[in-house]
C-alpha cells in the first residue's frame, strides 16, 4: 500500500513519531503518540490501537486508539478473542492478510487485513500494537519495518517511563517511611503511632482506608487501636484470632487478599455494616512472634488488590510491628516507673534522692512528714544542712559522702523543722543509671519508739539481773547458817549417839545444798545475761585439769554404781582458757550423766582437733543412761527446761546447768552439742578453741 | 594446838565456824572487821588466818595486803573466804596475798583439808 511517491512522507511520519514518543510524559502519552504518529495518510492505516496485557486476567486492555472504528478506552479483549493474542504469545509480528478468513476474527473491528506487533519491555511482552486496514492484503514488507520500528520506539520509551515511575514511587515510599519513623521516634504513644502508620499506608497505596490492631497475648485477641476511613470508627474492637480478615492473618501468619469482602465467607459480623469492596491484610510480626495485624480496604469495586499492593503493605508491616513492640516496651517501662513511683510515694519510710552536691532532688511524703517540711522547702536544699545542726553535721555529711560510692547504714539522730530530734535508722545507696552515677538515695526509718522500747527493755533486763544478783547474795547469808548449823548439829548428834535425828538433819542439809546450787546457777546466768560475767584466761594443762575434775566428780558418778572411764589417747597439752568455767562445764555434764545413769558407764574423752579455724580441744562426756527423744533435746540448753517436770522431781538438779554450760562455751568461742537416743544414752560434746583470744571475746 | 584467827563480820557464821573449829581442837580467836583483824593478827601469835573478804570499813583484800606489808605477818598463812562464787574472786584473793581460797557456805571438810595443808607446809 505504500507507493514510491510516499517515501518522503513516510520518512517524515516516522521522524514525527519518534519525536512525539520521546517528548511523551508517562505511559498514556506514549501510547497516544504511537497511534497518532502512525495515523498518517501517507501510510494509509485505517485503525491503530495499543493494548496492554493485564497480568491477573490475561485480558488485552485498550490504552489508546485512533481510526474509523470508535473503540472505547479500557476496552477489554479476553483471552481467546481477537487476532492479536498470537503476537503476545510468541513475541513476533503477525500479519493476517484477510481477517474474514481468520478463525479468531474479531468481528467488531475492520474487515480487511491486520498486523499485530508485540510491545516488549525488559524482554517481556507487555502489550500489542494493532494496525488494521479496511482492505485485504493491504500490508507489505515496508509497512512491517515501519511498525516494528514504531513498536521498538514505544518499548524503549515505555521502559524508560516505567523506570522513572518506579524510582519516583520508591522515593515516595522512602519519604513516607522516613516520615513514619520520625513520627514513631518522636511520638511514643502507641495509638498515635499506629494512626500515623495506617494513614501513611493508606496514602501510599492509594486506597480508601485501613486499620491496625495489636495482639493481646493474655486474651488471644486482636484489639483495633487505629482506624483510618473504613466507614466507621473501629477503634477498640476486639477480634478473636481466626475471625475476619485480620483474625485470619493472625492465625495463618500469612497475608491475605480478599477481592470482594461481602462475598467472602470469612467476614466478621463486626464489619458487616461497612461498605468496603476489597480487603488486604497482613500479620505484624517480630521475628515469628505475632504482635498485631494491619488491613487496608478499598471501596471502589474496580480496584482489586494485587501483588504490588501486597509488596507495599509488606513494607509497612515491619514498621508497624516495630512501633507496637517499641511502644509496648515503652508502656511496660512507663507502667514499671509508675509502679515504683507509687511504691516510693506510699512508702512509710522517708525516701530522699540527692544530686552530687547533696542537694535534694526529690523526697517522698513520708520524708516531709517525718521532718516536718513542705515539699517546696526541701527540693534544691542541701540535705544535711536541712536535717542536722552544726554540731551533728560532720557525722551526717560522712554518711552522705560515703553513700555516693557504696551503700551505708547506720543509726543517728536528725533534726525536724521544729527543732525536735528524731532517732532514725539511715540507709544510703548510690544511684546508678546505665552505669552513670546520678547521686544517691537516702532512707530514714523513724526508730524513736523502737529505741525507746529497747532502752526500756535493756533497763528492765539490767534491773532484773541486778535484782537477781543482789537476791542471790542476800540469800546466801542465811543459807550459810542453815547449811553450816545443820552440818554442825549432825556432827554433834552423831557424837552424842542420837542417830534418830541424824536423818532429818541430813534432809535439812541436803535441801540447803540444793538451794545453794540453785542460787549459784541463777547468779551465774543473771551475770551472763547482764553481760557482767567475765573470762579469766590462763594457760593450764588439760590433763591435770581433767584429772582434778574427775576426782571431784568421782563420788557423784559412782553413787549410782556407774563405771568411770577416762579416755586420753594423746596428751592434748595445754590450753589457754577460763579454767574455772571449763571445770564447771565438765562438772555440769558429769553431774547430769551421773544423775540419769544407773549401773552403766560414764566416759570422759578429750582430744586435740585441728579441723576448722585453729586448734580446738574437744571434750566428750558419754553415758549409757536414759537418753532423750529429739523433742527433749530441742529444749535441752534453755534455762529451766529439764526434759520433763517429773524428771526434775525425780532426779533433782536446777535445770540451769546445761544453759550455763552452753553460755560459757559461747563466751569462749566454742559450742556444745548433744547426740542421744532414748534408752541408749547420750553424748555431750564440748568444743573449745585451744587458745582463746582475750580481746575477741564472744558474746554468750 | 594451832591458833587460828577468824575474821568475819557475820555473827552467825562467826559463831558456827568457830565452834566447829574448836571442836576439832583448834584455838580460835575472833575479829569482827578488817581493822580489828589487822590489829589482832599483828598482836597475837597466830598460825593461820581465815579472812572473810566482804568486810565493813577495810575489806578482806585490803586487810590481807596490809598484813603482807608488815614483816611480822608477811608469811602468815591466810585463807580467803568469800560469798561470791564468782570466777575471778580466787585470782583476786591470791593476788592480794592470800595463800588459799574457799567459798561460803563453808564445806567444812574441804576447808579443814586446806587448813591442814597450809599448817603442815608451814611446819
Amino acid at each position: 500500500m505504500i507507493g514510491n511517491g510516499h517515501v518522503a512522507r513516510r520518512q517524515a511520519a516516522l521522524l514525527r513519531l519518534t519525536t512525539a514518543i520521546a517528548a511523551a510524559k508517562g505511559e498514556q502519552e506514549i501510547y497516544q503518540s504511537v497511534v497518532d504518529g502512525l495515523h498518517d495518510e501517507a501510510l494509509g492505516y485505517n485503525f491503530l490501537g495499543v493494548f496492554l496485557v493485564e497480568a491477573e486476567t490475561g485480558d488485552r486492555v485498550l490504552q489508546a486508539s485512533i481510526g474509523w472504528q470508535e473503540a472505547p478506552t479500557e476496552m477489554h479483549v479476553h483471552p481467546g478473542e481477537g487476532l492479536s493474542e498470537q503476537a503476545i504469545r510468541d513475541g513476533e509480528l503477525h500479519y493476517t492478510a484477510d481477517v474474514t478468513k481468520a478463525p479468531r476474527y474479531y468481528a467488531s473491528l475492520a474487515s480487511g487485513s491486520e498486523v499485530d506487533v508485540p510491545i516488549r519491555v525488559d524482554g517481556k511482552t507487555i502489550g500489542v500494537l494493532v494496525v488494521e486496514s479496511s482492505e485485504p492484503n493491504a500490508f507489505g514488507e515496508e509497512d512491517f519495518e515501519i511498525l516494528k520500528a514504531a513498536a521498538t520506539q514505544a518499548s524503549i520509551a515505555l521502559g524508560r517511563a516505567r523506570l522513572l515511575a518506579e524510582e519516583r514511587r520508591r522515593a515516595d515510599e522512602f519519604e513516607a517511611l522516613i516520615e513514619t519513623m520520625a513520627i514513631m521516634s518522636s511520638e511514643l504513644e502507641l495509638t498515635k503511632v499506629l494512626q500515623a502508620v495506617i494513614a501513611r499506608a493508606v496514602a501510599l497505596l492509594g486506597v480508601s482506608g485501613g486499620e491496625v490492631a495489636i495482639f493481646e497475648e493474655s486474651t488471644n485477641e486482636l484489639v483495633v487501636l487505629a482506624s483510618e476511613n473504613i466507614g466507621k470508627d473501629s477503634t477498640g474492637t476486639h477480634i478473636a484470632v481466626g475471625e475476619g480478615a485480620m483474625g485470619t492473618v493472625a492465625e495463618t501468619l500469612e497475608p491475605i487478599i480478599i477481592p470482594s469482602y461481602h462475598e467472602w465467607l470469612g467476614q466478621s459480623p463486626k464489619y458487616s455494616d461497612i461498605t468496603v469492596h476489597s480487603v488486604m491484610a497482613a500479620p505484624l510480626l517480630i521475628g515469628k512472634r505475632l504482635v498485631g495485624a494491619i488491613a487496608i480496604v478499598h471501596s471502589n469495586p474496580e480496584r482489586i488488590f494485587n501483588e504490588e499492593d501486597l509488596r507495599l503493605l509488606k513494607l509497612f508491616a515491619p514498621q508497624a510491628a516495630i512501633a507496637i513492640e517499641n511502644a509496648g516496651l515503652y508502656t511496660a517501662a512507663q507502667r514499671q516507673k509508675q509502679y515504683f513511683q507509687e511504691v516510693v510515694v506510699n512508702s512509710p519510710v522517708a525516701i530522699v534522692t540527692l544530686d552530687h552536691e547533696h542537694n535534694i532532688v526529690d523526697a517522698n511524703p513520708a520524708f516531709h512528714s517525718l521532718f516536718g517540711y513542705a515539699e517546696e522547702e526541701t527540693v534544691g536544699r542541701n540535705l544535711d544542712e536541712l536535717i542536722t545542726t552544726e554540731k551533728s553535721r560532720t557525722e551526717a555529711v560522712q554518711y552522705t559522702t560515703q553513700a555516693l560510692d557504696r551503700p551505708v547504714r547506720g543509726i543517728g539522730r536528725r533534726r525536724r523543722k521544729d527543732g525536735s530530734w528524731v532517732d532514725v535508722e539511715i540507709l544510703g545507696v548510690p544511684v546508678f543509671v546505665e552505669g552513670q552515677r546520678h547521686g544517691l538515695m537516702g532512707m530514714y526509718h523513724d526508730i524513736t519508739e523502737l529505741l525507746e522500747t529497747r532502752r526500756e527493755a535493756e533497763a528492765a533486763n539490767s534491773a532484773k539481773s541486778q535484782f537477781l544478783a543482789n537476791m542471790s547474795h542476800e540469800l546466801r547469808t542465811p543459807l550459810n547458817a542453815i547449811i553450816g548449823y545443820s552440818e554442825m548439829l549432825q556432827e554433834e548428834v552423831e557424837e552424842l549417839g542420837h542417830d534418830e535425828i541424824s536423818g532429818d538433819l541430813e534432809k535439812v542439809h541436803t535441801a540447803g545444798r540444793h538451794l545453794l546450787a540453785l542460787i549459784n546457777d541463777i547468779l551465774d546466768l543473771s551475770k551472763i545475761e547482764a553481760g557482767k560475767m567475765e573470762l579469766h584466761l590462763e594457760t593450764f594443762s588439760v590433763r591435770s585439769m581433767l584429772e582434778n575434775v574427775i576426782d571431784t566428780a568421782r563420788p557423784l558418778v559412782e553413787k549410782n554404781r556407774n563405771a568411770f572411764v577416762l579416755e586420753i589417747l594423746d596428751d592434748p597439752g595445754e590450753m589457754h582458757a577460763d579454767i574455772t568455767k571449763v571445770r564447771q562445764m565438765l562438772l555440769n555434764l558429769l553431774s547430769n550423766a551421773s544423775k540419769f545413769t544407773e549401773d552403766g558407764t560414764i566416759t570422759v574423752a578429750v582430744e586435740n582437733d585441728g579441723r576448722g579455724q585453729g586448734q580446738s580441744i574437744v571434750f566428750r562426756v558419754t553415758d549409757t543412761g536414759l537418753g532423750m527423744t529429739p523433742e527433749q533435746m530441742d529444749k535441752l540448753f534453755e534455762a529451766f527446761s529439764q526434759a520433763e517436770t517429773s524428771t526434775s522431781a525425780k532426779y533433782g538438779g536446777t535445770g540451769l546447768g546445761l544453759a550455763i554450760t552452753r553460755r560459757f562455751c559461747h563466751m569462749m568461742g566454742g559450742d556444745v552439742q548433744v547426740e542421744s537416743k532414748p534408752g541408749e544414752g547420750s553424748t555431750f560434746t564440748v568444743r573449745l578453741p585451744q587458745h582463746i583470744d582475750g580481746n575477741a571475746q564472744a558474746q554468750p | 594446838m594451832a591458833k587460828i584467827l577468824l575474821v568475819e563480820d557475820n555473827e552467825m557464821n562467826r559463831d558456827m565456824l568457830s565452834r566447829r573449829l574448836e571442836r576439832r581442837g583448834y584455838e580460835v580467836a575472833l575479829a569482827v572487821d578488817g581493822k580489828d583483824g589487822i590489829e589482832k593478827a599483828q598482836s597475837g601469835n597466830f598460825d593461820l588466818v581465815l579472812m572473810d573478804m566482804s568486810l565493813p570499813e577495810i575489806d578482806g583484800w585490803e586487810a590481807t595486803r596490809q598484813l603482807r606489808a608488815q614483816p611480822a605477818t608477811e608469811k602468815l598463812p591466810i585463807i580467803a573466804l568469800t560469798a561470791h562464787a564468782m570466777a575471778g574472786d580466787r585470782e583476786k584473793a591470791l593476788e592480794a596475798g592470800c595463800d588459799d581460797y574457799d567459798t561460803k557456805p563453808i564445806e567444812f571438810k574441804r576447808l579443814l583439808s586446806k587448813i591442814e595443808a597450809l599448817l603442815n607446809a608451814d611446819a
